[in-house]
């Protein structure tokens, strides 16, 4: 292989592959980017068998071939490189790259070791405008388990029924739902996405770009701009969600976005050291007004937020990140909490906006 | 016409053989009726004492082991399908709506 190329456009490649490549697996070969020519195109791969993504970008190839290059010692020697034109030419397995009247050679693996990350053989394509999706994503990634004994709560179940999108996720402390419209969609799809993938398309999704999606029974690539992301779907069944929505409440509540969360942010730095495990605030809703009266071997604190109550007054307590994730994904200037009481779960949704809802469970004391 | 004769005393023979079956059919039909009506008029004969006191016990079973989960999961444990025993770390949506729903 012999291309010359620009830094920044190498950059790209290796920035947007990176979070695929394995950081747990002793194969030193998975901790590798692969690179190969394709008419004048350089396409960057990675995988750690779960995930693979493939970009391309554009480069002058004078001589076709693939290298598989370490990808840690690979990705700094790019983010050192001068701002010139940088030639890269493959001896063997070894890499050599050239700048100025300099050189830097780098020891890789045989590319025919490397695994190959296989196509999806389908014609069928589900077409989602990005905006769409990554403010889905956005709103219901918080709620994903980050370790868990059950793999289905470390995903976000995709739903594609016709013209409704549906994401879900929960970690059975708190659930979160967003749906929206795909204008035109005939098509289905039901499957469980894992968190990781959702994370590396929210970060490489540009708001102007389309989004593809194709699938077969495990398997869902998903395309846009010059990226291709492959991924497993999480094995397993995803619980009845609707169930453990309240359809009635007791109390509702409306509240300023962002008063709310610096109030809570700020509750939260004294819970943080409290004898309790779990970063405790707990709201004393009466008279059209949330007081938070706390304190710790630290300090102590006294708030006091005006709102809109309708309904009976309550006392709550919840695990503050969880008040703090949903405050934060929630754009509208005010929040709707609904609430039935000290122990049933409270709903957080933006004003005058249907299409999201997070389900917070209350703390048991 | 010997051949004919004999033939014609099969026929004869099969019809009545088929005729004796529909008559212990008949008979079977008019039994299962008799005892479909006494069985309803047993069902009847249930008082209505008996019926709540059945209720009742099927009420208070219901409740008992209600309360014998609520307390399992006060205590510590799910109760939800999903991790049904298994020590519980905070709260679970699932274990709240199960209890919520019953
Ligand atoms: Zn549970």
């Amino acid at each position: 292989m012999k291309i010359i190329c620009k830094k920044e456009d190498l950059l790209l490649g290796v920035n947007t592959v990176q979070r695929a490549v394995s950081s747990k697996s002793t194969l030193p070969i998975l901790q590798s980017i692969k690179m190969r020519t394709e008419n004048n195109y350089l396409w960057f791969e990675a995988t750690d068998l779960e995930i693979g993504i493939r970009c391309q970008i554009p480069v002058n190839v004078m001589e076709e071939g693939q290298v598989v290059i370490p990808a840690k010692l690979f990705s700094e020697i790019v983010r050192k490189l001068p701002d010139t034109e940088i030639k890269i030419e493959s001896q063997d397995s070894n890499i050599n790259i050239y700048y100025y009247s300099s050189d830097f050679v780098i020891n890789g693996y045989d590319p025919e070791e490397y695994p190959e990350i296989s196509d999806i053989s389908s014609s069928e394509n589900i077409e989602i405008p990005a905006t769409i999706f990554k403010s889905m994503i956005k709103q219901t990634i918080i709620a994903c388990a980050v370790e868990e004994t059950r793999p289905v709560f470390t995903g976000i179940l995709l739903q594609i029924e016709g013209e409704n999108i549906n994401l879900v996720s929960t970690d059975t402390h708190r659930l979160a739902h967003s749906q929206s419209v795909i204008p035109g969609n005939q098509k289905e799809f039901k499957g469980i996405i894992p968190s990781k993938t959702m994370q590396e398309i929210y970060r490489l999704l540009q708001d102007d770009d389309i989004l593809y999606i194709s699938y077969n029974n495990n398997r869902v690539i998903l395309k846009f701009g010059s990226v291709q992301i492959i991924t497993r779907l999480i094995e397993g069944q995803f619980p009845n969600y609707k169930q453990v929505i309240p359809q009635t409440c007791g109390t509702k509540l409306l509240i300023n976005t962002k008063k709310f969360l610096d109030t809570v942010e700020r509750a939260s730095l004294l819970s943080r050291d409290n004898y309790l495990k779990t970063n405790t605030v707990r709201f004393n809703i009466e008279n059209s007004a949330i007081n938070i009266n706390q304190f710790s071997e630290t300090g102590k604190i006294n708030e006091k937020i005006d709102i809109d109550q309708d309904g009976e007054d309550v006392t709550i307590a919840f695990n503050a990140k969880y008040i703090i994730d949903v405050l934060k994904v929630v754009e509208t200037e005010n929040i709707l909490m609904e609430s039935s009481g000290s122990f049933s779960p409270c709903i957080f949704r933006p004003e005058d906006d249907d299409n999201y809802l997070c389900l917070v469970l209350p703390l048991r004391s | 016409m010997g051949q004919l004769y004999q033939a014609i005393t099969e026929v004869e023979e099969n019809i009545s053989r088929l005729l004796g079956e529909v008559k212990s059919l008949r008979q079977y039909v008019e039994y299962l009726e008799e005892e479909n009506v006494s069985l309803k008029r047993q069902l009847c004969a249930v008082s209505e004492a008996d019926t709540e006191r059945v209720q009742k016990n099927a009420a208070r079973i219901q409740k008992e082991a209600h309360e014998n989960l609520e307390k399992l999961y006060s205590e510590g444990f799910h109760i939800c399908h999903i991790y049904f025993g298994e020590n519980l770390e905070g709260s679970c949506l699932f274990c709240n709506a199960f209890l919520r729903k019953d």
